[in-house]
């Protein structure tokens, strides 16, 4: 078995936009060539570092975001640098860039330039696309967040306290999705045309719509929504849904519907805590006076705020959970490692790195499909770490040749 | 209307699906292969239907008839995305339409639609013969639905060897949580991506909308464009389990990693830090109060950064107040970070006053990262790019009074684009079409399926 994206050869420019992108790639079996410039992709910049030493190789958003890549230092704006990149691409597949618009037709690099390869995909995963009034603001994660409406959705009930945009750049996460439909739609298409074409994603595009109701809202019935602390935004104010457990964590306690054998079992639960008050009265039992109640009163919200408070999250969890109550508990990230359920499912690989000696579990990915085969394929490279491999190897370059490149500044 | 397919350019053209998704999460997989031709069947159970068709609600749009005059209808309960009440009718066959459904119309746009019983054996007949003539198969019910109706991967495979067939669920259809149920929030809490939403020291603030079932969506849109690629490669088809916690989880990696490495957690007092910007450390990097509120009196606010000692020193002369790159609290990132405090409310008592896009324009010109937290209204209404990208396109839909704008697909492609099929399909349209032309049932056949309340 092989993975999806076997076979092909991608040249990515180093950006934090759209590594993502290019480890998934990688992930699926492409050999991803990724170009940095010489001090290296802004994406070893960032942190957090091994040990919280800045080192360009140890830096672990990197690790994360290029697992599997290849890293070929290259100045671009020396010519003979920009050649180099031209000839890359002559026998590429998929070429995944960043660059502001207009940038790369400054260096003959843009997709009018190099087109001497039909089948070639080009991608542009860009703030704003290739034109339009924003096209040349200055962005990053957060601000797109911003801009986007995620944050205007997320913060708290307080109507003075800042709206939130989440961490783990999830805006780039939704534009890489979409770049990624691109490319593998292209790829689709390219088996029975040989013809590759030109992707243009804009990550604004991709987080304005990714807001789920609030713009069907707006449109269909002109409501703003409420900001509400931990849940959904609504056009109305309502109780809360996040609801701190005995041993001080929060439970998600999504709103569903309880048939007679899901409030059979959440009863008997309540009178076990001694939580219950009157919710034994007949007129409970009927299912449309307890979900009436329940959507828009307080008796049965209020159980179940005193049900969470008496119980551990943990308990909480998998009781609700094993009555068929679809409620979460909020984890912190790093506490799923513990999990035997994930573990079972084969989530974490395990990749080397001699850096520190050790291997690391590394999450798989969210498709588990033997036959798609998505999943880490090594550590992130060290900067320039194939710089004189690819050139000698795949551009037929001497060890003179490289010596006088480097000597120049065009590689390193 | 019409009941036909029409005939669907794109690169997906001739590649059918079957989709049995409801909620959110689910549909959006499907709905994204709409755009690249694909024929998309979404199947909604026969005497009921999806229940984002649902909205009592009116809205300015249109909306008639009311659910609460349909006759034989039972109040279940509230949908808590639109404060809505929802409806269940006893029979929906007497029905010509249902209502403008806002969250139907934007996830099922460009899908055909039946109805089928699959708690009648004669419909998982059908079931399987439906999947005979399709190429991607997608759900999101809980693990043991197909199983129970006899559809194991097994069996789909032996019914059609070509087929892609795509489970999403909460938590994946095998491990000790195969069985544990998962809204987008659930996902969100337990992936961890709740808990690294929020001000430090605060409750999380999580998403404030199913984060995961948009982006775990569209994950799962690319796992059935990679699928069907990957069949279309070697002629065989193929399971894809797709779990969106697993996915949120791998949307944290960089977490992951520093606790692996450094031993920090994110469950930490210090974590997470609001707007702030922690990897890299810099400052400013913040949300800023400006004049004006909201239609439900929320503050109006910005969002401002400098990743540059350039960025900071514009920001001083945007602001008027050039003397603060001298001001040794301020002359550099990390004298800025330690004093982030006072800068933040430096930059506050400036915001305060002033329109939001003002600030942004002043701050853009001047070649700062500056952003207004644009609402629905805002992007719909103003957003001038949003506008120049036509990122919200019109369908015609005789539901919602003829042309209504929707939101629009992000990916522009030179040679094969993605294309917007029309609006979403009314209940049980393409029954004809469905059963008649594609599984070649002649006229008296489907009209004893629906006597028999079969479809």
């Amino acid at each position: 078995m092989s993975g999806v994206y076997e076979d092909l050869t991608v040249v990515e420019l180093a950006d934090r936009r759209n590594q993502w992108a290019g480890k998934l790639l990688s992930d699926g079996g492409a050999r991803v060539i990724q170009i940095e410039p010489i001090q290296g992709s802004p994406g070893r910049w960032c942190g957090p570092f091994v040990d919280d030493k800045l080192d360009p190789d140890r830096c672990l958003d990197y690790w994360w975001n290029n697992t599997g890549k290849e890293s070929v230092a290259l100045d671009l704006t020396r010519k003979p640098a920009q050649d180099l990149l031209t000839k890359l691409l002559n026998r590429a597949d998929v070429f995944l860039e960043s660059t502001p618009p207009a940038t790369l037709a400054k260096l003959n690099l843009d997709y009018g330039a190099v087109t001497a390869n039909k089948a070639l995909i080009y991608a542009s995963l860009t703030d704003f696309g290739q034109d339009g009034p924003w096209r040349d603001y200055q962005m990053n994660d957060a601000a797109h967040l911003a801009l986007g409406g995620q944050m205007s959705s997320t913060g708290y009930s307080d109507p003075t306290a800042t709206p939130i945009g989440g961490q783990g750049k999830q805006a780039w996460h939704m534009g890489c999705a979409f770049v990624l439909h691109g490319i593998t739609v292209a790829l689709f298409d390219r088996m029975t045309s040989g013809e590759g074409q030109y992707i243009d994603v804009s990550i604004h595009d991709a987080c304005a719509i990714g807001t789920e109701a609030a713009v069907p809202q707006w449109m269909y019935y002109g409501e703003t929504m409420h900001r509400q602390t931990g849940m959904h935004a609504n056009p109305r104010r309502q109780p809360p849904l996040q609801l701190p457990t005995a041993d001080g964590k929060y439970m998600i306690a999504v709103m569903q519907n309880f048939g007679a054998r899901v409030w059979e079992r959440l009863l008997k639960w309540m009178d076990e805590k001694g939580v219950t008050g009157e919710l034994h009265d007949a007129k409970y039992q009927d299912e449309v006076f307890r979900m009436s109640e329940y959507r828009t009163g307080t008796v049965i919200r209020d159980a179940i705020a005193r049900l969470i408070k008496a119980s551990n999250g943990e308990e909480c969890f998998h009781r609700a959970q094993s009555y068929g109550i679809s409620w979460g508990l909020v984890h912190a990230a790093e506490e799923n490692y513990d999990i035997p359920h994930y573990q079972q499912r084969q989530y974490w690989r395990s990749i080397e790195h001699p850096e520190i000696g050790r291997a690391i579990p590394y999450p798989r990915g969210p498709i588990a499909a033997d036959e798609l085969q998505i999943e880490p394929r090594g550590r992130a490279p060290r900067l320039g770490e194939h710089t004189r491999q690819v050139l000698q190897q795949d551009l037929g370059l001497s060890d003179q040749d490289c010596a006088s490149l480097t000597a120049a500044g065009a590689i390193r | 209307m019409s009941t036909k397919s029409p005939v669907r350019p794109g690169v997906l053209s001739g590649v059918r699906v079957l989709d049995f998704t409801w909620k959110t999460v689910g549909p959006w997989a499907p709905r994204l292969l709409t755009h690249y031709g694909a024929e998309v069947i979404h199947v909604e159970r026969a005497g009921g239907y999806d229940d984002h068709r649902y909205n009592a609600t009116p809205s300015i749009v249109s909306d008639e008839p009311q659910a609460a005059q349909l006759p034989g209808t039972k109040k279940v309960y509230s949908d808590p995305q639109f404060n809505t009440l929802r409806e269940e009718p006893s029979a929906a066959s007497g029905q010509k339409k249902l209502y403008a459904a806002p969250y139907f119309n934007t996830l099922h746009h460009g899908k055909l639609a039946i109805s089928l019983n699959t708690r009648n054996p004669e419909g998982l007949k059908i079931v399987e013969r439906l999947i005979g003539i399709c190429d991607a198969l997608v759900e999101n019910f809980s693990a043991d639905v197909l199983p129970n109706w006899g559809l194991t991967w097994e069996r789909i495979h032996q019914l059609n060897p070509r087929l892609v067939y795509m489970s999403a669920s909460g938590f994946g259809h095998t491990g000790d949580w195969k069985g544990y149920r998962s809204f987008g929030p659930t996902a969100a809490a337990q992936s961890g991506l709740s808990l690294a939403s929020g001000l430090p020291g605060k409750p999380p603030a999580g998403w404030g909308f199913s984060y995961l079932d948009v982006m775990g969506g569209w994950m799962g849109g690319l796992a059935l464009i990679q699928g069907l690629l990957k069949a279309k490669k070697t002629g065989k088809g193929l399971y894809l389990d797709y779990s969106v916690t697993e996915g949120a989880m791998s949307m944290m990696g960089t977490y992951m990693l520093d606790y692996q490495v450094n031993g920090r957690r994110t469950r930490r007092p210090d974590f997470p830090p609001g707007n702030r910007s922690i990897f890299p450390s810099m400052s400013p990097h913040n949300t800023y109060r400006c004049a004006g509120k909201d239609r439900n009196k929320q503050d109006w606010w910005v969002f401002i950064a400098c990743e540059t000692q350039p960025q900071f020193e514009s920001l001083c002369h945007v602001m008027d107040q050039p003397d603060l790159v001298l001001d040794p609290r301020f002359a550099t990132n990390e004298a800025r970070v330690a004093h982030q405090d006072e800068l933040d409310a430096i930059i506050g008592r400036w915001t305060r006053a002033r329109r939001r896009y003002d600030i942004m324009r002043k701050c853009q010109a001047a070649g700062i990262i500056a952003a207004v937290v644009q609402s629905a209204e805002d992007r719909v209404e103003y957003d001038p790019q949003l506008q120049h990208r036509e990122m919200h396109p019109i369908i015609n839909h005789p539901e919602v009074g003829g042309d209504f704008a929707y939101e629009g697909y992000p990916v522009k492609m030179s040679r094969t684009p993605a294309f917007l099929h029309g609006r979403a399909p009314a209940l049980a349209e393409h029954n004809e079409y469905v059963y008649g032309e594609l599984l070649g049932m002649s006229k008296a056949e489907i009209a004893s399926l629906r006597e028999r309340e079969v479809i």
